[in-house]
C-alpha cells in the first residue's frame, strides 16, 4: 500500500514537471513562430523609406496605412480574388473526391492491381518532365488561357492519396465485410461506410489542397499570362514582389530600372493580406483534427 | 445520420463542381479564343498592343492609368505591358519560343539572342526610314551595330541615348563615395588616391567614432551579395584610370585586352583592403551581409564610405537619409576622383550614352499591325508624348516658370516616387525607346532627374557646400568627365552575353565563381601574400586566357566595323 | 490500436488475390475508376516525360524537342566530369538528410507534445500560431534570420551576455554553420505545418485505449510510447518513405538567400547549379539531365526503403 502511494506520488511529481516543461516549451515555440508574423505585420504598417534602415521589431516606428492602400489599389485585384476563390473551392472539391476515390481503390485488400497502381502513383512524385514539355502538353490540350489549368493538372496527387490511404488502412476490414454481406457494392461502402470515418483525414487533405491552390501563382503566370480575366490574387501580388527577388539579374538591367523596386513594406502588406483569408479558414477545419472524433465505437 | 450528411454534402459538392465544369467551359472556351485576337484589336478606335519584357524591373500600371489614357488619345494606341515574374529571362523566353506565341512587342533581356535565333522577330530595317523619330533615334553607325549576323536589324536599344546637349547631374555609375561630414571635418581636402581616401576615413573615424546621436560609425563597408559583388571586383580598372568596360581593360593605344584581375594595381587594391580589414576599418560583415542589410546600414547614416554604383543605393538608402534629415548632419554621399597613383587621369564618368547592343525592343512575328506598332514607337519619341511619359501632366506633375523652364514642388517630387501614384497616374512606357539629354525646346531636360535646377534644389545645403568647396555644381563635376574612349565601348555588352558554349564563356563563368569565393578570403586573410598566391593559382586554373582571347577577337571585330565610318 | 498494428503484419503476409474473371467482375467498379485515374496519370504525369529527350539533345528552343541535335549521353558525361557538380551533389545530399531528420523528428515531437496539452483552447491557439510561418516567403524568413544572427543581433547578444563568446561571431562567414542554419530555418518555418498530418492521425486513435492505459496506471511516457506512437506509426512510416525519396530536393531559394561567397562551397545545391550552369547559359539540356539523375536516385532510394519496410512488416508505399 505504501509502496503504491509512493509510486503515485513520484509519477505525479514527474507529471507536474512534465506539464510545466511542456507548457514552457509551447510558450517558447509560440513566441518563436509568432515573431516573424508580428514583425511582418509591424513592417507592413510602417513607412516604406523609414523601414529601409531596419530595426523594426514588433511596433511600427512610423505608422502608415499607405502600404495597404498601395496593394489594394493594384489592378485586377478583384478579378484575381474571384478566380482565386473559385480555384480554391473547385480545386479542393475535385482533388478531394479524386484522391479519396483513388485511395479507396488502393486500400481495398482484394483489389487486383493494388501494388501496381500504388507504384504507378508513387513514381509520379519523383519524376518531372520539365517546364517546357509540360507547357507544350497543356497548350496542345487547350488548357492554356483557361481556368481549368488551375484545377485539373494537380487534381490527383500521390502525396494526398497516400495520406488518405494510410488512414483508410487503419479502418477495420470487418466493417466493409459486414456491409458486403448485406449486399452493399463498393460504391456504397465508399460513400456510406468509409468516407464518414475519414473526416479527419479529408479535412487534412482539404487543407493541404486549399492552401496549395490559394498560394499558387506560377501556373497563372506561365499559362495565363496574357489573360487578365484569369489572373489570380497571388500572381497579381507576386508582380509587386518580383521586382525584389531579382535572382540572376544583372547590373545593366537594374540600372535601367532605377527606382522601380517595390519597397519591403509593401511586400509585407501584400504578405499579410494574402495570409489572412486562408488563416481564417483554419479554425473551421481545425475541429476535425484537434478535438478528436469519437470513432472508437465503430472499431473492433 | 452523420455519415449520410457528409456523403450528401460531398455529392452536392461534386455535382456543383461538375455543373461548374459544364457551364464554365463555354465562357473559358470563348476566352481562349479571344486571347489571340486581343493583340492589336481595336477598342473604341484605340489600338491595343501587348508587350512582354523579360526583365524583373517593371511595375505594372493600372488599366485606367491616366497618362496612358492621354497618350492613347494622342497616338491612338496603347500597350498592355507585362514583366518577368519569378522566372529568369532565359526560362521565360524559352517557354515563349516553345509555345510559339508572342506578344506584339518584346524585349527578351538576357534571352534576346534566343528570340532572334528562333525567328520570332521581324526585321525592322525596311521600316525604319518611314518613321522620322525612330530614324533619328540612332545614328547610322549605331543602327549598323545592331545588325545581326544576317545583316538585319531586329531590335531598337531603348536606353543610353542622349538628345542634343548632355545634361549631366548625378553620376549614375560606380565611384568611391564618402559622406560630406568627413570632407567637411577635414576642410575639404583634395583626395586623389586610394591611400588618401582610406587615410581620411581612418583619421575622421578616430576623431569622431560616433554619429551625433551616439551610433558607432562604420568606416567602410563592401557590398558583396550575389551579382552585386561587382563593385568589389572591378575597381582595379578604374583605379588604373580606365573606364567601365566592365569585364576587361582595353588599352586604347595598342587596342589590346588587359585582364584587370591580375594587374599590380589589383594586388595593391586588395592588399589595401586587407590592411584596412585588419585595422577594423572595413566592416567585418561586408562579405556576409545581404543587400537589404547593406541598405539598412547606409540608411542609418553610419557608413562613412563605400564603393558602389549610384542607382544601387541612391533611390533607397539615399532617400531614407534625406527623409530622416541626416543629410543635414553630413551623411549624404559624394563621389571622389580616386586612382591608384597621384596625377593619373580618372575615367569614372564618361560623357555620352552607352549603347548596349545585346538587347532592345523588338516586334514579334505575331504582331498583326507592324506599321501601327512602329508608328506608336515613333509617337512615343515625339516631344509632347515624351514629356508626358517622363515629366507627367503640366500643372499636376510639374509647373512651368516664365522662362519655359519646368520645375516641381516637393509634393510633386514625392508623388513621382510613390508606388500607388505611379500605378494609377504615371505611364513612362519604361522599356520603350527614350531619351536623356536636352528637350527639343532647348531649355529643359528630357527627364526631370537631369534638370539642373530641379536637381540642385533637391540637394541639402551640406552637399551644396561640399560641391562649392570643390568648385563643382553636380556629382559629375566632382569626378570630372571624359569622352567615351572609343568605338568598342563598352566591352561588357559582349561578355554579358557569353555562354558556356564557348571556351572563353566557360572561363568567364568560372572566373566569376572563383572571384566571388576568393576575393573575400583574400581581404580577410591574416597572411595576405599566401592568400593572394592561392587565389591566383585557382584563378589561373579557370583558363582566363581563353576569355581574354575571345574578348580580343570581339574588340578587333568592333574596330573593323568602326573603321568603315572613318 | 496496438493490436491493429500487429494484425497488419499478418495482413501483409497474406497472399494476393488471383486474377480471375469472377474477381474482375466483382471489382468492376474499382477497375473502372482505376482505369480512368490511370489514364489521367499517364496524361498529366507520364506524357511530359517525353521532355526527358532534351537531356540527350543539344536542345535549342528554335529547333524544339523534335529537331534538336542528338548528342547521346554527352550532357551526363559533362555533369559527372565536373568537380563542381559532384560537390553540389554532396551539399544537396547533406542538407537533404539533415533537413529530413530534423524536420521530421521535430514535427512528430511537436505533435505529440501538443497532444499532451490539456487545455483545448491552448491547444488550438498554439496550433494555429505554429503553422503561420508556413505562409511567409523565404525572403522574409531569411531576412529575419539574417537580422537575428548579425553581429548586433539577438543571438550574438545572448552569447556575449552569458560569456559563451568574447566577441560577436559572424555566423554566415563560417561554412560549418551553414547546414545547421538551413536546418533551423526549415524547422522554424515548417514544423507547425508538418505536424498537422500527425495531429490528424492522433485523432484517429481510439480514446478507449487511453482510458485503458490510465486504468493500468500507465504514466504519461508509457501512454505516449504504447498508445500514441503506435497509433501514428503508419503515418510516420509513409511520410518517412516519401521523404527519403526527396533528399535530393533540398531546395533552392533558402540556400540562395542565405548563401554568400564565403560559404558557396557548402551552400550550392543541384538546383542552384542547374540555374547557374544550365538555364542562365541558355542550356536547358543540363537541367533536364540533372533532373533525370535526381529522379533515378529518388526512385532507387524509395524502392530500397520500401523493401526494408516490407521486410519489417511496416506500412509501405507500394
Amino acid at each position: 500500500m505504501k509502496k503504491f502511494r509512493e509510486r503515485r506520488r513520484k509519477t505525479s511529481i514527474w507529471d507536474k514537471l512534465f506539464v510545466i516543461c511542456n507548457t514552457l516549451f509551447m510558450i517558447a515555440f509560440v513566441i518563436i513562430t509568432l515573431y516573424p508574423v508580428l514583425n511582418t505585420l509591424a513592417i507592413s504598417f510602417n513607412d516604406g523609406t523609414d523601414a529601409l534602415r531596419g530595426g523594426i521589431y514588433l511596433i511600427p516606428r512610423k505608422f502608415t496605412l499607405k502600404n495597404y492602400i498601395t496593394v489594394l489599389q493594384k489592378n485586377n485585384l478583384i478579378t484575381g480574388a474571384y478566380i482565386t476563390v473559385a480555384r480554391t473551392v473547385i480545386g479542393t472539391v475535385l482533388a478531394l473526391v479524386a484522391n479519396a476515390i483513388l485511395a479507396f481503390i488502393v486500400s481495398r485488400k482484394r483489389f487486383l492491381f493494388k501494388k501496381q497502381l500504388s507504384l504507378f502513383w508513387v513514381i509520379t512524385m519523383y519524376v518531372n518532365g520539365g517546364m517546357i514539355p509540360t507547357f507544350l502538353l497543356y497548350k496542345g490540350m487547350g488548357l492554356t488561357n483557361s481556368f481549368w489549368v488551375y484545377v485539373i493538372p494537380g487534381m490527383v496527387s500521390a502525396f494526398n492519396m497516400l495520406v488518405i490511404r494510410t488512414y483508410m488502412n487503419g479502418i477495420p476490414d470487418s466493417l466493409e465485410e459486414s456491409a458486403q454481406l448485406d449486399g452493399a457494392g463498393y460504391t456504397t461502402v465508399f460513400v456510406k461506410i468509409i468516407s464518414p470515418l475519414c473526416k479527419p483525414v479529408y479535412a487534412t487533405v482539404a487543407l493541404f489542397v486549399a492552401v496549395g491552390q490559394w498560394n499558387s501563382w506560377f501556373d497563372a503566370m506561365l499559362y495565363n499570362r496574357m489573360s487578365d480575366n484569369l489572373t489570380t490574387l497571388q500572381y497579381e501580388l507576386m508582380k509587386l514582389l518580383s521586382s525584389v527577388t531579382n535572382q540572376g539579374t544583372s547590373a545593366e538591367v537594374m540600372k535601367n530600372a532605377s527606382g522601380a523596386v517595390t519597397p519591403a513594406s509593401v511586400r509585407a502588406a501584400a504578405t499579410i493580406l494574402t495570409m489572412l483569408p486562408i488563416v481564417c479558414l483554419y479554425p473551421f477545419l481545425q475541429r476535425y483534427f484537434v478535438t478528436g472524433l469519437t470513432i472508437g465505437g465503430v472499431k473492433e | 445520420m452523420k455519415a449520410k450528411k457528409v456523403v450528401s454534402a460531398l455529392l452536392v459538392a461534386a455535382m456543383a463542381a461538375s455543373m461548374f465544369t459544364g457551364c464554365g467551359d463555354g465562357t473559358t472556351g470563348a476566352d481562349s479564343n479571344s486571347v489571340g485576337d486581343t493583340q492589336s484589336s481595336e477598342d473604341g478606335g484605340v489600338k491595343e498592343f501587348t508587350a512582354f519584357f523579360a526583365v524583373p524591373a517593371g511595375t505594372e500600371i493600372n488599366d485606367d492609368n491616366e497618362i496612358q489614357q492621354q497618350i492613347a488619345e494622342i497616338t491612338g494606341a496603347k500597350v498592355k505591358e507585362t514583366w518577368l515574374t519569378g522566372q529568369t529571362a532565359q526560362e521565360a523566353v524559352g517557354t515563349l519560343i516553345a509555345g510559339g506565341e508572342y506578344p506584339d512587342f518584346i524585349d527578351g533581356g538576357d534571352g534576346m539572342a534566343q528570340l532572334y535565333d528562333a525567328g520570332a522577330l521581324i526585321p525592322l530595317d525596311d521600316y525604319i526610314d518611314k518613321y522620322p523619330n525612330i530614324k533619328e533615334f540612332l545614328t547610322e553607325e549605331e543602327w549598323d551595330k545592331l545588325r545581326q549576323d544576317d545583316g538585319h536589324i531586329y531590335w531598337i536599344q531603348q536606353f543610353g541615348n542622349i538628345y542634343g546637349e548632355e545634361k549631366a547631374t548625378t553620376h549614375n555609375d560606380e565611384a568611391f563615395w564618402i559622406q560630406t561630414r568627413v570632407l567637411e571635418w577635414a576642410g575639404y581636402p583634395e583626395v586623389h588616391t586610394m591611400d588618401q581616401y582610406f587615410d581620411l576615413i581612418e583619421a575622421y573615424n578616430e576623431a569622431n567614432p560616433t554619429m551625433e546621436d551616439g551610433t558607432t560609425n562604420i568606416p567602410y563597408t563592401i557590398l558583396c551579395d550575389d551579382w552585386r559583388y561587382f563593385c568589389l571586383e572591378n575597381a582595379p580598372e578604374f583605379l588604373d584610370g580606365y573606364p567601365n568596360d566592365g569585364s576587361v581593360i582595353v588599352d586604347p593605344e595598342e587596342l589590346k585586352i588587359i585582364d584587370y584581375n591580375t594587374t599590380p594595381t589589383a594586388k595593391r587594391y586588395f592588399q589595401k583592403l586587407n590592411e584596412e580589414y585588419q585595422k577594423g576599418i572595413v566592416d567585418p560583415e561586408s562579405f556576409t551581409q545581404t543587400y537589404d542589410e547593406y541598405i539598412a546600414k547606409l540608411s542609418t547614416g553610419r557608413v562613412l564610405g563605400m564603393i558602389d554604383q549610384w542607382w544601387d543605393f541612391a533611390y533607397t538608402a539615399g532617400d531614407s537619409i534625406k527623409q530622416q534629415g541626416l543629410d543635414k548632419q553630413g551623411c549624404a554621399y559624394v563621389p571622389l576622383p580616386i586612382t591608384i597613383e597621384e596625377g593619373m587621369k580618372n575615367q569614372w564618368h564618361n560623357s555620352g550614352g552607352v549603347l548596349n547592343v545585346a538587347s532592345g525592343l523588338g516586334i514579334s512575328v505575331d504582331c498583326e499591325d507592324v506599321e501601327g506598332a512602329l508608328q506608336f514607337v515613333d509617337d512615343l519619341l515625339g516631344q509632347e508624348v515624351h514629356d508626358l511619359r517622363f515629366w507627367g501632366v503640366e500643372g499636376e506633375d510639374y509647373l512651368v516658370d516664365e522662362n519655359g523652364e519646368f520645375y516641381r514642388t516637393d509634393e510633386m517630387r514625392t508623388n513621382a516616387t510613390d508606388t500607388a501614384y505611379k500605378a494609377s497616374h504615371l505611364c513612362t512606357y519604361s522599356y520603350f525607346p527614350q531619351y536623356s539629354g536636352t528637350s527639343r525646346d532647348g531649355i529643359n531636360a528630357m527627364k526631370p532627374e537631369y534638370q539642373a535646377k530641379e536637381f540642385y534644389d533637391s540637394l541639402s545645403t551640406n552637399v551644396q557646400d561640399c560641391f562649392a568647396a570643390y568648385g563643382a555644381e553636380t556629382y559629375v563635376d566632382m569626378l570630372g568627365t571624359s569622352e567615351a574612349p572609343g568605338p568598342w565601348y563598352p566591352m561588357y555588352s559582349h561578355s554579358n552575353n557569353m555562354t558556356t558554349d564557348t571556351e572563353g564563356g566557360l572561363a568567364w563563368a568560372k572566373m566569376g565563381e572563383i572571384k566571388h569565393e576568393y576575393l573575400p578570403k583574400v581581404v580577410m586573410a591574416a597572411d595576405f601574400e599566401s592568400a593572394w598566391e592561392e587565389y591566383m593559382e585557382v584563378y589561373e586554373s579557370c583558363n582566363p586566357q581563353a576569355f581574354i582571347d575571345e574578348m580580343q577577337a570581339e574588340l578587333d571585330r568592333r574596330m573593323e566595323e568602326a573603321a568603315k565610318y572613318e | 490500436m496496438a493490436s491493429l498494428a500487429s494484425k497488419k503484419k499478418e495482413k501483409i503476409k497474406e497472399p494476393g488475390v488471383k486474377i480471375t474473371w469472377k474477381e474482375i467482375k466483382r471489382q468492376k467498379v474499382l477497375l473502372l475508376w482505376a482505369a480512368i485515374i490511370v489514364v489521367y496519370g499517364i496524361i498529366f504525369y507520364y506524357l511530359p516525360l517525353g521532355g526527358w529527350l532534351m537531356a540527350f539533345q543539344n536542345y535549342k528552343p528554335r529547333t524544339g524537342l523534335l529537331h534538336s541535335e542528338f548528342i547521346g549521353l554527352a550532357k551526363f558525361r559533362q555533369l559527372f566530369s565536373d568537380a563542381a557538380f559532384l560537390k553540389v551533389i554532396r551539399n544537396t545530399l547533406a542538407m537533404g538528410v539533415i533537413n529530413l531528420v530534423v524536420t521530421f523528428v521535430m514535427a512528430i515531437v511537436f505533435a505529440i507534445l501538443l497532444n499532451e496539452v490539456k487545455s483545448k483552447g491552448g491547444k488550438k491557439t498554439v496550433q494555429t500560431i505554429s503553422y503561420l510561418p508556413h505562409f511567409l516567403s523565404w525572403i522574409i524568413v531569411t531576412g529575419i534570420l539574417h537580422d537575428a544572427l548579425s553581429s548586433t543581433g539577438i543571438v550574438n547578444e545572448l552569447l556575449l551576455k552569458f560569456g559563451i563568446l568574447n566577441q560577436p561571431l559572424n555566423f554566415f562567414a563560417h561554412p560549418e554553420f551553414f547546414w545547421p542554419i538551413v536546418a533551423f530555418a526549415n524547422v522554424w518555418k515548417e514544423t507547425g505545418w508538418n505536424a498537422i498530418i500527425y495531429l490528424s492521425a492522433i485523432t484517429a486513435i481510439d480514446p478507449s485505449l487511453y482510458e485503458a492505459a490510465n486504468i493500468d496506471g500507465a504514466g504519461r511516457w508509457a501512454r505516449i510510447k504504447y498508445v500514441t506512437l503506435p497509433g501514428i506509426k503508419p503515418t510516420i512510416m509513409i511520410l518517412l518513405l516519401m521523404n527519403v525519396g526527396n533528399v535530393l530536393n533540398a531546395g533552392f531559394e533558402i540556400q540562395y538567400l542565405l548563401g554568400n561567397g564565403l560559404v558557396q562551397s557548402v551552400s550550392q545545391t543541384i538546383d542552384i547549379y542547374v540555374l547557374k550552369w544550365g538555364i542562365s547559359q541558355n542550356d536547358f539540356s543540363i537541367g533536364t539531365a540533372a533532373g533525370i539523375f535526381k529522379s533515378l536516385v529518388s526512385i532507387v532510394l524509395i524502392v530500397i526503403a520500401n523493401q526494408i519496410a516490407k521486410h519489417n512488416g511496416e506500412e509501405r508505399l507500394f
